[in-house]
């Protein structure tokens, strides 16, 4: 019992570690890749090549003035960064990182993930309503319409992984992904479940509030959204959260699509962080390179596009099933 | 052990949801319903219903209660106070503690304990098939009934045509 | 208790598949071609009429020598004479609710298309409700008729008592769909089971006054109280009645009620028949009250409508007198009078929707008057359904109320009749004051009617309904006994 607890506390103690560290050079990472894309060269005075920037900034923020607006709601205030920062770590305790690192296998791993993934939006929404700010009522009024519509197509999109293999269990979604066909492709979900993929990975760039869907904090039209009025800690929760959640997401779609540490020749663990580093690299590069959704079309194109093409994707998948079997 | 979590999950449900019967205002009870939710969540999972639980939270916090927020921050404003405590408080308070009171006793003089408790087993799959044999009826007049809702919430909501 | 699907069990919802996808023909039709309305008022006619020739095929083989009833789909819906006597009852009173409605929507303006579609739907929860052979199949079946009506209530956006009447009646539904649920798993709790039959048997192994067991039964009781509107469970209805559009209402009054009724009688007959010494106590009480304050508050009202809803309320008090009397003749009294008032009410909301013009809302007592001498028709239409709302010879009405105290007296509750009877007398006031401001008052200038052929037909319909069951009841008093065989004991 007690060696139980002790390694359970070391595994969650080591991801926890892995996962703040690994946010906080995510966010040097994406101004070093959003430089280069955009011909710049992106922060390079701190240490060699910048590399301390993200301690300096860390430092930065929690030396500055914490302020809480005057006619704020000041639990709520105070209590939302949080909400937003816990979902985003705890989605970590079912990720498979490798054949036997895993925090603990849940047979209905994926619904944990997506009700623990639902939660996040309250820190959103409830930051937006207790600043007492147009700008961040606005903003968390849209991010709350938006990541409901796209947690739809989201949840959709993953069923006909579901379907192919008959669990719930993230552990058994990877082990189901060994082996190859024709000895020549990996036997990924992605290669199957193609629209499904596509479907994930629009959607889960809107949940995670990322340009072009990056709606809530507008800062053309909205200063900085939901989180105008925040300083110090408090806004760097919500920056730690937003790239932590990124780092889930992207670990999320590795294990659903990407046969999570299946691989040859390299370490699973290897195998698994090359993976997720991949679509962090496209989360940036999509960033980069495309411009914001009006509110309207962002709206139209969850509920006109993604809602039936997720369901059609459901009834093919649920087809192919019965008559291959 | 399950004893202990369960008496500290019920308590934090009742109270959070006494909460959200009480704070005047009306955001704060919402907050406070998430957590009861989510309360009741926990002890779904204390009972081995782990599908149950991580569905109560995905719809009922991740679904009801966001759309609940969403209105009334449309609607009212931050300094929005209801007076929970008015004069029919009493009598309410009268009327909810009866019932509660023989609610008690009939659970408690007429419900008996069944024994050890079964061996957990996987929920989900079961609760599969049992949908799609047994309560496939009922399941599929579900899908009419918000088909239904749903027709009937467009209508009530949408702009008059001038 | 695990089932399995046999798909050769949807040839016995045949009825229920037809007009499921009738209403989503509508639905569809009225998006595609928002201009076609008369399609659509025939599509919803062609429905209502189709599911009654496929109800009718199906009830044939019951109504045979050696027909068995059976269960489909894991004991979720029975085929019985109960259930079809009950389908029928609710197809005409759609049926009827449409032909009030083709002219009179678009003068209300409400959107077409939508109405009829949450119309049938409504009517596909309630035929779930008469067929539900399992807590869980009735539930949803009511509560599919519950949201569908609240829907129905709250059709006239820019009236503020249309408003009212939807939200009220949704804050009470729910409540009491609340209260009928913690009744349910109760129950649940209590024997493990949600088939009728089976929590039958296993409450007839258990100790009868176990508190638990009152506890679900009260808790029914109130519940289905709130739903068959029965006092003090009413306070909603006269508001609802009157804030709702009228052929809402009318489709409330018979419709609705009818299938509450149903319900009920499955759950407490089928369910709870070893306790039904304590529920009798429970509805005895019920019903007395009910009959009593809803024919005392009636005379009260100016608003025919209001009026209408407290009469409603008498009536729920006299249905349940067959209940409590809980003998065969009791029930089919019950079945039979669900049958009649149907029609004259339905009756007596057409006259309403009659005289709603552009000008007009028609809903006041007052708004009747003069119609003896200038329209001797629609007034003679208008007081056959008030005497038989009475209860007079040679009407249906009297019928009806003859079969329920005579079930009373059969079954010795001497006490239950004659406050029935007294009630009955108290009633012939507020039904004849209108008949009076029909005969006696002028009438104001410019009075006229709507022109709707259907609401005629309606009107036609209702009449000869009212009329054919009062002059020779006979056969329908054999079908309602037909149909409760079986139920009981």
């Amino acid at each position: 019992m007690m060696g139980f607890l002790l390694a359970a506390v070391f595994k969650i103690a080591l991801v926890m570690g892995l996962v703040l560290l690994a946010v906080a050079y995510l966010t040097l990472l994406e101004r070093k890749v959003i430089g280069d894309i955009q011909v710049r060269f992106g922060p390079s005075r701190v240490g060699p090549f910048g590399l301390l920037q993200p301690i300096a900034d860390g430092i930065k923020l929690l030396f500055k003035e914490d302020i809480v607006p005057t006619n704020a709601d000041r639990f709520i205030f105070i209590f939302a960064p949080a909400v937003s920062f816990i979902p985003a770590l705890i989605v970590f305790a079912v990720i498979p990182f490798g054949p036997s690192f895993v925090i603990t296998d849940i047979n209905v791993g994926l619904l944990y993930v997506f009700a623990v993934g639902s939660l996040g939006v309250y820190g959103i929404v409830l930051a937006g309503w207790a600043s007492n700010s147009k700008y961040s009522l606005l903003g968390g009024l849209r991010s709350a319409a938006q990541m409901v519509s796209y947690e739809l197509s989201l949840g959709l999109s993953v069923l006909g992984v579901v379907m192919m293999t008959g669990s719930l269990s993230l552990v058994d979604i990877v082990e189901a992904q060994g082996g190859n066909w024709y000895g020549i492709f990996p036997k990924w979900n992605v290669i199957p479940q193609f629209l499904g993929f596509v479907i994930f990975m629009i959607s889960s760039n809107a949940e995670l509030n990322r340009a072009p869907f990056d709606l809530p904090e507008a800062e053309t039209e909205l200063v900085a959204g939901f989180h105008t009025e925040y300083s110090s800690m408090k806004f760097a929760m919500f920056f730690l959260a937003e790239y932590a959640n990124m780092i889930a997401v992207s670990a999320l779609a590795t294990t659903l699509f990407l046969g999570g540490w299946q691989g040859p020749l390299l370490p699973p663990v290897v195998w698994f962080l090359l993976k997720v580093f991949g679509f962090i690299f496209l989360f940036i590069w999509v960033r980069a390179t495309l411009p914001r959704f009006r509110y309207d079309q962002l709206m139209g194109f969850g509920w006109k596009v993604l809602l039936p093409l997720a369901l059609a994707n459901v009834m093919f998948t649920a087809a192919a099933i019965l008559i291959l079997a | 052990m399950q004893a202990v979590f369960f008496f500290v999950v019920a308590a934090f449900t009742v109270a959070t949801a006494l909460l959200v019967v009480t704070r005047p205002n009306i955001v704060h009870s919402a907050v406070a319903l998430i957590f009861s939710f989510c309360g009741v969540a926990g002890i779904y999972v204390l009972l081995d219903a782990e599908f149950l639980g991580a569905v109560q939270v995905l719809i009922y916090v991740g679904g009801i209660t966001i759309l609940l927020l969403f209105a009334i921050m449309l609607t009212t404003r931050i300094a929005t106070r209801v007076d929970v405590f008015n004069e029919q408080m009493g009598l309410s308070a009268l009327i909810a503690g009866g019932i509660t009171a023989i609610l008690v006793y009939a659970s408690l003089t007429g419900i008996q304990i069944a024994g050890e408790a079964p061996a957990p087993v996987e929920t989900t799959p079961a609760l599969g098939r049992l949908l799609m044999t047994t309560h496939v009826l009922p399941f599929e007049l579900i899908s009419i009934l918000l088909l239904a809702a749903m027709v009937g919430a467009i209508i009530l909501a949408r702009r008059e045509k001038e | 208790m695990t089932g399995t699907f046999n798909p050769a069990d949807v040839l016995h919802i045949l009825p229920e598949v037809f007009l499921t996808v009738v209403a989503l023909g509508i639905l569809v039709l009225s998006f595609a071609a928002p201009s076609r309305r008369k399609w659509i008022e025939i599509l919803a006619v062609v429905g209502v009429g189709g599911t009654a020739i496929l109800l009718v095929q199906a009830a044939v083989p019951l109504f045979r020598p050696g027909g068995e009833p059976y269960a489909v789909f894991s004991g979720m819906y029975l085929v019985d004479k109960f259930a079809i006597f009950f389908k029928v009852v609710f197809l005409v009173a759609t049926l009827l609710v449409i032909l009030m409605s083709i002219d009179y929507l678009p003068l209300i303006g409400v959107p077409v298309g939508e109405f009829y579609a949450i119309l049938l739907f409504s009517t596909l929860g309630m035929m779930f409700m008469a067929s539900g052979g399992n807590l869980l199949s009735l539930y949803i079946g009511l509560e599919t008729m519950s949201i569908c009506i609240y829907i129905l209530c709250g059709f006239l956006k820019q009236d503020q008592k249309s408003n009212e009447a939807a939200l009220k009646y949704l804050l009470m539904g729910a409540f009491s769909s609340g209260v009928i649920l913690y009744g349910i798993s109760l129950l649940y709790g209590l024997t493990g089971a949600l088939d009728l039959k089976e929590v039958a048997a296993s409450i007839a192994t258990m100790d009868l006054s176990n508190p638990a067991l009152l506890l679900a039964m009260v808790m029914l009781t109130a519940g289905f109280g709130f739903k068959i509107a029965a006092v003090p469970f009413h306070m909603y209805v006269p508001d609802v009645y009157e804030g709702a559009p009228t052929a809402v209402t009318a489709f409330l009054a018979i419709a609705s009620e009818a299938a509450a009724v149903a319900a009920l009688l499955r759950v407490f007959l089928g369910a709870m028949p070893h306790i039904q010494v304590d529920w009798t106590m429970l509805f005895w009480i019920l019903s007395v009250l009910t009959m009593t304050i809803g024919n005392i508050v009636a005379m009260a009202q100016r608003n025919i409508k209001r009026m209408l809803a407290y009469s409603g309320i008498a009536h729920i008090g006299y249905v349940l007198i067959g209940f409590v009397a809980g003998t065969e003749l009791g029930i089919s009294a019950v079945l039979l009078y669900v049958l009649v008032y149907a029609f004259m009410t339905a009756g007596a909301f057409a006259m309403v929707i009659l005289l709603h013009t552009e000008t007009v809302k028609g809903d006041l007592i007052e708004d009747f008057a003069g119609l003896g001498q200038v329209k001797p028709i629609a007034a003679a239409a208008m007081l056959v359904f008030l005497l038989s709302l009475t209860g007079i010879p040679p009407t249906a009405g009297f019928v009806g109320k003859f079969y329920i105290f005579g079930a009373a007296i059969h079954a010795k509750f001497y006490w239950l009749a004659l406050i029935a009877v007294i009630n009955t007398a108290i009633s012939l006031f507020y039904y004849m004051r209108v008949a009076m401001v029909m005969y006696m008052q002028e009438a104001p200038t410019g009075l006229v009617l709507s022109s709707s052929r259907p609401l005629y037909l309606a009107l036609g319909f209702a009449v000869l309904g009212t009329m054919v069951i009062g002059i020779y009841p006979g056969p329908f008093l054999e079908l309602a006994r037909a149909s409760v065989f079986g139920l009981l004991p």
